[in-house]
């Protein structure tokens, strides 16, 4: 497993080949580095990376609008606060009534933007990036993270199963003549109503389903096997634990020495 | 065939030491974090954004938020643990449509509450937790508030165990107290990691505390302190709604329900008109009915 | 293997059952009266047994305790036994009881639930993943693994589908991948609730089939139905139960019509329908006069599928997502006049459901337009619509929200016609379902059957000009059955216009009008297919 060359190797199949917490490491630690850093040209280099890595791998078009998603609103709110308010500013830009545009301001919400930005990228990217089965094949090998991996995998597919129902669901209603109309009230009783037979049906088939899950031995205190085979390599795993150990030591760096 | 035993050793293991004891390194964790942040807020919160404050701020809270988690998911019966993913569902859509709306609300912790309610302060301190972890996968600014969201579950099972969901009237004020708390300890993880909020609208707000020349901490708490208990008190009385119209046999998946007598009455809740015939209801009606009249107003 | 039984020379008689429960009471927590009584069952190792008994006589939960999926003590206290493999636990509802062990149990017994959407772990992303999951968490290595995987994928004839996602099975070949969850550990015994239901002639041909193979195999098999199916004939036993209690047991041979020992609620399918039963009778009749107009009519409406919104992990699979937009409907003609009663016939999948959606609004046709009282329902809102056009869905708890049956029936209802009016209505809505004594209870605790009638109500009490049932015997019991027909042919006698869309052919020929075949996509008169 250890032998192959990975050199020779295309990179699509190269990255089939990478093991998930490697990748999960490698996310996480350019996020803790970045954060432990805060340097502009640290978090726009890990920006720019991120970018280059979605559109090489293919995944740009989910990992940009799920990123605009999370920034924008955020973003828009950072300059807002501190572009208008930051009574802690000097070199004044520019000045109406209470608000004062402030050099200071603009310059630290620019800093998070960027900063947040680089962190949010980076897991965003692996989350896209990652092949879910694999990661939980992964994790489940592994004590507490096996119940963490059902969660997470169940998590993942009961959203689209679940919208499903609910649409389900108010197509019955609407069958039966229920007319949601525009008033805020009418939309909380129509609330009311999807809400209660969604929860009872998702708490019932919940029932159901540990009921067979403990018959199949979820419970089980013992060593667990994994089916789905992935990848993993010593190489792999001295990569993960240099990754932590240097995302560790950022920020220890970062809380001993505070002035840098 | 000698199939190995087909039942359990007759007693619970007793509850292992070392659960007990990462639990409360995980709640100490949160609350050492909470202190150190408050005691040495104001010097560095223009000092650019790797600050100590922040990396303290993150890692204290995130590791409390995991030995919850490590604490408490190996104890979890398989029925509750089927319904974490489903409460996270609830939460995360919920949560991602009203925080896309312009409301200063977040009612991304109905599912959180919900199992909190239904299994016990535990469990609903592993589920927010597990909510902000599972979560931060499409949006990862929410992985920094799985502190704040564990100790919403924690305290909405808390009010569940003492009876505060017995009364319908009692569930918001519970919702109410557990948001102020909640908001005050989120907080210092806006100011200090992310320097803001993370809606326009909780923005704007924070804004007006800032032009009145408030300290970056003291404007978010107050914003926390606006949007924090109404939402909970929202939250939880959705929850209660959704808890009372479970039939008995839903119910009964939950012993925590019964052990601590979590709902009014032990039946179900029937029609207040008069001519329902009343059937067989040994206990509870007048408890029962009163609340199930609130529920219908 | 016999000689090793020989030289071992262990006392095991051959027909020591394999399982067997002797219950006195079984009550769940909570609840006011015991679920079960009496009741003592025992099953033969490699034997086919049936356990009949409507909706509501408490089968699912004797499967449930056989299974393990109901550990005494844990939803309700039971007194009385249960025996596996040799091991024999006695309960008296008391604290020192023995508590069961379900993953060891499960590796005993195998249960497939009637809902076989249930089971699945949500957490594996292909079919061979999902069988394997049991293995996985006993420790298996892979090697063995994979050898069970393939041999029960070959058994259960899902060879070609195991690297595909288990969600996006048909309904067959879910309820056949369930069944290999429960087998795959290699239970000697497999306890089925209601597998037919919702099957059609092929689907239920295919687990026929795959039963008969698991017996070959000696694996014991118990199946829970409220109807007789005609593979059920070939089991050495039936158990029947009604309220909760055993009243007979014994070989199918023993319980035909004459005797009187099956309760009229139990439906047969296996051409030994009593003539006294008053539900499938054939029918000859025609409707009245036909008014004018019809009440609702499908002009050249065609309908495909905008492609299937895929979701973002299945996008990343590896599988690829069929691209062609195929067309459901296909230029559908239909005008059903006020008083006739119109079944649509076809297989699984054949797009019958779409169709009903169509006469309100929930779908709207790509071409062609749909008319109810020669008005186009275009662009009117599905509430509005409603009013004229009752559909009834399959899945009866979607429908239903309210915490009572008659504030369910009532809902929306004062709205329509006014309050005292309202009251009248829904109590005879609920009378013609056989549901007035219900009121007060909350509609998620009625038994199946009960569940889809008291949906029929609420439709019913609205008096729509046109009447939509998909499915509607589905999960209907035999007096379930003979209600419905009775409320669907009064609607008719008082001037609706009736369309069902059903598998079961008999049903169709026995209640309909006219019969008319869905078949790739297209709408025609109805000639018996083959397989019925």
């Amino acid at each position: 497993m250890t032998a192959s060359p990975a050199g020779a190797a295309p990179a699509p199949a190269r990255r089939e080949r990478l093991n998930p917490l490697t990748l999960l490491a490698a996310a996480a630690a350019t996020a803790v580095i970045t954060t432990a850093a805060g340097s502009w040209a640290l978090s726009l280099a890990v920006v720019a990376a991120c970018l280059g890595l979605s559109a090489a791998g293919g995944t740009a078009g989910r990992v940009l609008p799920a990123a605009a998603a999370v920034l924008i609103p955020f973003g828009l709110s950072l300059l807002v606060l501190h572009g208008l308010f930051f009574p802690e500013g000097r070199t004044v830009l520019a000045e109406w009534g209470p608000a004062r545009v402030t050099a200071e301001g603009l310059d630290f919400a620019g800093q998070r933007i960027v900063q947040l930005a680089a962190v949010v990228l980076a897991l965003l990217l692996f989350s896209f990036s990652v092949s879910i089965p694999d990661l939980v094949a992964a994790l489940s090998a592994r004590g507490v993270q096996g119940r963490f991996a059902f969660v997470l995998a169940s998590t993942l597919t009961l959203l689209p199963a679940i919208a499903d129902r609910a649409r389900r669901i108010r197509q019955a209603q609407e069958a039966r003549g229920l007319v949601v109309s525009r008033s805020l009230l009418a939309r909380i009783g129509a609330f009311r109503l999807q809400a209660v037979p969604l929860v009872l049906s998702l708490i019932e088939d919940a029932g159901t389903r540990a009921a067979a899950l403990e018959a199949r031995g979820l419970s089980n205190p013992g060593p667990r096997t994994s089916y789905r085979e992935v990848a993993d390599s010593r190489l792999q795993r001295t990569v993960r634990t240099v990754l932590m150990l240097a995302a560790l030591a950022a920020v220890v760096l970062r809380v001993v020495a505070p002035g840098a | 065939m000698s199939s190995p035993s087909l039942t359990l050793p007759s007693q619970e293991r007793p509850a292992a030491r070392r659960r007990r004891l990462l639990e409360i390194l995980g709640a100490l964790a949160i609350a050492a974090t909470y202190v150190y942040l408050v005691l040495n807020q104001p010097a560095d919160i223009t000092g650019g954004p790797g600050s100590a404050s922040a990396l303290i701020a993150l890692t204290g809270f995130l590791a409390g938020a995991i030995l919850l988690i490590v604490a408490v998911l190996p104890t979890l019966p398989a029925s509750t643990l089927v319904l974490i993913p489903v409460a996270l569902v609830l939460n995360i859509v919920l949560g991602q449509f009203v925080g896309s709306t312009l409301v200063p609300f977040y009612l991304d912790a109905i599912g959180t509450v919900m199992i909190a309610v239904l299994a016990g302060p535990a469990a609903g301190a592993a589920t927010g937790a597990l909510s902000s972890v599972v979560w931060s996968f499409f949006n990862p600014t929410v992985l920094p508030f799985a502190a704040g969201a564990a100790l919403i579950g924690c305290l909405a099972g808390l009010a569940a165990r003492y009876g505060l969901f017995r009364r319908f009237y009692l569930a918001p004020v519970a919702g109410f107290v557990t948001g102020i708390i909640a908001g005050v300890v989120s907080a210092p993880v806006a100011a200090f990691v992310f320097g803001g909020t993370s809606g326009v609208a909780t923005g704007a707000i924070v804004s007006a505390f800032r032009a009145m020349g408030d300290t970056l901490l003291a404007a978010i708490t107050k914003q926390a302190l606006i949007s924090d208990p109404m939402d909970k008190a929202i939250v939880f009385t959705i929850v209660a709604v959704l808890v009372y119209a479970l039939p008995r046999r839903a119910r009964q998946q939950f012993p925590f329900l019964r052990r601590h007598r979590v709902l009014a009455g032990n039946s179900q809740p029937i029609g207040t008109r008069a001519d329902a015939p009343v059937k067989d209801k040994a206990h509870g009606t007048a408890s029962g009915s009163a609340s199930d009249s609130t529920l219908n107003g | 293997m016999p000689e090793c039984t020989a030289a071992a020379g262990r006392a095991v008689p051959v027909n020591r059952p394999v399982l067997a429960a002797g219950i006195r009471d079984f009550t769940f927590h909570d609840g006011h009266a015991p679920v079960l009584h009496d009741v003592a069952v025992t099953v033969a190792p490699g034997s086919f047994t049936a356990i009949l008994g409507a909706s509501g006589s408490g089968k699912s939960t004797l499967g449930c305790l056989l299974a393990g999926w109901l550990p005494p003590g844990g939803h309700g206290t039971l007194a009385g036994f249960l025996q596996l493999s040799g091991t024999r636990l006695e309960f008296d509802g008391g604290a020192g009881d023995p508590r069961i062990d379900p993953a060891q149990w499960g590796r005993q017994v195998g249960f497939v639930p009637q809902d076989p959407a249930a089971v699945l772990s949500t957490v594996r992303s292909t079919v061979a993943e999902e069988l394997a999951f049991g293995l996985e968490n006993a420790g298996m290595e892979r090697g063995s693994m994979k050898a069970a995987v393939e041999r029960t994928a070959r058994l259960l004839g899902l060879g070609s589908q195991l690297d595909q996602d288990p969600a996006r099975l048909s309904g067959g070949q879910l309820r056949r991948l369930a069944i290999g969850c429960a087998v795959i550990p290699g239970p000697p015994v497999l306890v089925m609730d209601e597998p037919f239901a919702s099957l059609d002639a092929a689907g239920a041909n295919e687990l026929a089939a795959l039963v008969r193979d698991l017996i070959k195999r000696g694996t014991a098999v118990v199946i829970l139905s409220q109807t007789v199916s005609p593979l059920l004939l070939e089991a050495g036993t039936w158990f029947v139960l009604k309220d909760g209690r055993l009243t007979a047991s014994g070989p199918p041979a023993a319980m035909g019509p004459g005797s009187g020992l099956l309760p009229p609620a139990i439906r047969r399918l296996d051409g030994l329908e009593a003539a006294t039963t008053p539900v499938l009778r054939a029918s000859s009749r025609q409707p009245g006069e036909l008014p004018a107009g019809p009440a609702l009519e499908l002009r050249g409406v065609s309908f495909g599928y905008p492609k299937a919104p895929v979701s973002r992990r299945r996008r990343r699979r590896q599988e690829p997502v069929p691209d062609r937009r195929e067309m459901v409907l296909q230029d559908v003609h239909l005008a059903v006049y006020p008083g006739e009663i119109v079944a649509v016939t076809g297989p699984n999948g054949a797009g019958k459901s779409t169709l009903l959606r169509h006469f309100n609004g929930l779908l709207r046709p790509s071409a062609g337009t749909v008319l109810v009282h020669g008005a186009d329902i275009g662009g009117v809102p599905v509430g509005k619509t409603a009013a004229s056009v009752g559909l009834l869905f399959q899945q009866p708890r979607d429908q239903l929200f309210e915490r009572t049956v008659l504030r369910e029936v009532m809902f929306g209802l004062d709205r329509l016609v006014g309050a005292d009016v309202a009251v009248a209505r829904a109590g005879a809505a609920l009378k013609a379902v056989g549901l007035a004594d219900a009121a007060p209870e909350h509609p998620a605790e009625l038994p199946a059957s009960a569940q889809r009638l008291l949906a029929l109500a609420t439709v019913l009490a609205r008096r729509p000009a046109v009447l939509a049932l998909d499915e509607p015997t589905v999960a209907l019991d035999g007096d379930g059955l003979a209600l419905l027909d009775a409320a669907v042919r009064s609607a008719a006698e008082a001037g609706a216009a009736v369309v069902l869309v059903t598998h079961e052919l008999g049903y169709a020929r026995a209640a309909a009008h006219r019969i008319l075949a869905l078949d790739g996509g297209r709408l025609l008169p109805a000639h018996r297919p083959p397989g019925y």
